[in-house]
């Protein structure tokens, strides 16, 4: 209990810091006052309103799902470094990006950071996830067991980026910084609109995978007792594939694949609680997933620079540090 | 072969042939009725897990008939099924921070809630299984720093917890010391008589199968012979268990020879 609290109190801080710090400083005074609805400055409101709060919630729901996705895709394959993206749902994304992306870029039509843009990207990265889980869902119910589904996800993937590879090589120039920029990941430029979206998808993708605990935790006895114990295991491997696409497949879509963050918040969260049952570590990653990724969203857009540093170049750096502790103290797992 | 249907059996093989692409091994009929402990003995690779994990449901298998309770085994819903057979595989994987009191809870999956909580009633279930397989110490303690007989022991409660008809155990004892095994073996002997259940497990020390099982399948490497021990002493089969003919059981010693 005194974790979730500590835990709690952070994003708070975090998330009040996040809002302070960006090209312009707010102070905290005014951040106060403005959401205890005093009169603040016009100025004020108009960082906040359009810009800071939105990147701020996106943060928390990007944070939220990955953590949740790779929590369920390591407890699905007992492999500690399993992610949101193993099984190539980024992979799908990043196609879905490239051919609206690259496609238009064929006709002459450079994308800029217009509406048509932004949502066509989110789009086009949607149907790309959706499409590869639509095939991991058609092929999971003829393999025998995670494993099989695991080295075909890897394997899809992998095809799947390397069409992405060919296709950047005959790109323009132009058409490959928008893609190359989407890789790198965002939070900026949802408007409220795309938020409510990416809320809705996150919430049933989540609602999904606290529908999916109790299989879960059967899943820790290993596949074989599992089924003794009465789950249907087709049934739980299609579910947890749709949660993912869920809460992974939409982040991507809306913020670019941002790695790291859900291999290692599980880890983080199996470490504070020590506990297996994930009725206590999927709450407890879903809140650290919220408190580190607005954490790292807090240091790219630390002072002293002109613009942001790319999130996954942030999300990286946090990381990887915990994924090695990982692997060097494999007691955590 | 005798065609008559006895009432009292939980689970009847006829003609099973193993085996999914090919077939690795065939012509098995045997019965198991309550109470009933009976011992699987054959030589390594002769396929004693695929028996057991075909009669569990987990496997599919070539050729023949498995019932249990009179229906065909891929006929249930693994819901239906995990009521009628619980299967404890060789060796289950260790979970850190997992307690022994919820690896054994987690035997109650069909009789939980969506989210896998259990009553008061259930409970008491977990905690008295806990005690009868003599782990009553360690019951909030981390599961995964058990040693191999207790963990093995765990994995037999939470097989127990499931209060399933049948149980069947690949080779429970494989992993532990003498001391280990004769309790384990005693434990599920006490189980069958006392709670009605039929218990079903390989192994490779004839012995115990032969001093403590009611009946034993003998997958020899020829064929599959069914019987008391008495019976199979009297029939030589344990001579035909492995390939090299010239190893002989002894029925004094109890050992090939």
């Amino acid at each position: 209990m005194g974790w979730y609290i500590f835990i709690f109190i952070s994003l708070i801080i975090f998330v009040l810091l996040n809002l302070t710090l960006g090209s312009v400083i707010v102070p905290f005074k005014e951040i106060l006052n403005f959401f205890t609805g005093e009169n603040t400055s016009k100025f004020v409101q108009d960082i906040m309103i359009p810009y800071r709060i939105p990147k701020v919630i996106t943060a928390i729901l990007s944070g939220v799902a990955l953590s949740v996705c790779g929590l369920q895709m390591q407890t699905l394959f007992r492999n500690p470094l399993a992610d949101p993206f193993i099984l190539g749902i980024s992979s799908g994304a990043g196609l879905g990006v490239a051919i609206f992306v690259m496609g238009f870029s064929a006709f002459g039509i450079t994308l800029t950071s217009s509406l048509l843009a932004s949502v066509g990207t989110a789009a086009a990265a949607w149907l790309g996830a959706f499409a590869v889980t639509i095939l991991l869902l058609m092929v999971s119910s003829k393999l025998r067991d995670n494993t099989s589904l695991l080295i075909f996800g890897i394997m899809l993937g992998s095809v799947v980026s390397a069409i992405i590879s060919l296709m950047q090589y005959l790109s323009s120039s132009s058409a490959l910084k928008v893609f190359v920029l989407w890789t790198m990941g965002s939070f900026s430029g949802l408007n409220p609109a795309q938020i409510w979206v990416l809320f809705s998808l996150v919430l049933a993708g989540l609602a999904l995978s606290v529908y999916n605990i109790k299989d879960l935790n059967a899943l820790l006895m290993g596949e074989a007792y599992a089924r003794s114990l009465g789950v249907n295991l087709e049934n739980t491997r299609k579910r947890i594939l749709i949660a993912t696409t869920l809460l992974a497949g939409s982040v991507t879509a809306f913020c670019g694949p941002i790695g790291f963050i859900g291999i290692a918040v599980p880890h983080i969260a199996r470490m504070l609680f020590r506990n297996a049952d994930h009725k206590v570590l999927l709450p407890s990653a879903a809140l650290l997933g919220a408190v580190i990724m607005v954490f790292a969203d807090t240091i790219a857009q630390l002072p002293g620079q002109p613009g942001v540093i790319p999130i996954n170049t942030v999300s990286a750096l946090i990381g990887v540090p915990i994924i090695l502790l990982i692997v060097l103290k494999s007691r955590f797992v | 072969m005798s065609r008559e249907k006895d009432i009292n059996n939980v689970l009847e093989l006829q003609n099973v042939s193993l085996g999914y692409d090919r077939v690795i091994y065939s012509a098995i009929n045997a019965t198991a009725k309550s109470g009933e402990m009976i011992a699987i003995v054959g030589a390594n690779g002769m396929g004693k897990s695929t028996l057991l994990r075909s009669v569990s449901g987990i496997l599919k298998y070539h050729g023949g008939v498995i019932t249990i309770d009179g229906e065909n085994v891929n006929s249930y819903t693994p819901g239906e099924l995990s009521i009628k057979i619980s299967y404890v595989p060789s060796q289950s994987p260790k979970t850190k921070n997992l307690s022994l009191f919820d690896m054994v809870a987690a035997g109650c999956y069909n009789r939980s809630n969506w989210l896998g909580i259990i009553d008061n009633h259930e409970r008491e279930f977990v905690n008295s299984t806990i005690v009868k397989v003599g782990l009553a110490e360690f019951i909030s303690r981390d599961s995964s720093m058990l040693s191999d007989g207790e963990f093995q022991r765990a994995a037999i409660a939470r097989s127990l917890v499931q209060n399933s008809k049948i149980m069947l155990l690949d080779e429970p004892t494989a992993f532990l010391d003498i001391a280990n095994r004769i309790t384990t073996v005693k434990l599920l002997k006490e189980i069958a008589s006392k709670e009605e259940k039929t218990i079903i497990f390989s192994t490779h020390d004839l012995l115990q199968a032969i001093k403590l099982c009611d009946k034993i399948w003998v997958m020899g490497h020829d064929s599959f012979i069914e019987g008391t021990p008495d019976e199979l002493i009297e029939k030589r089969a344990f001579d035909k268990m492995f390939k090299d003919s010239s190893l002989k059981f002894d029925a004094k010693l109890f050992t090939f020879l």
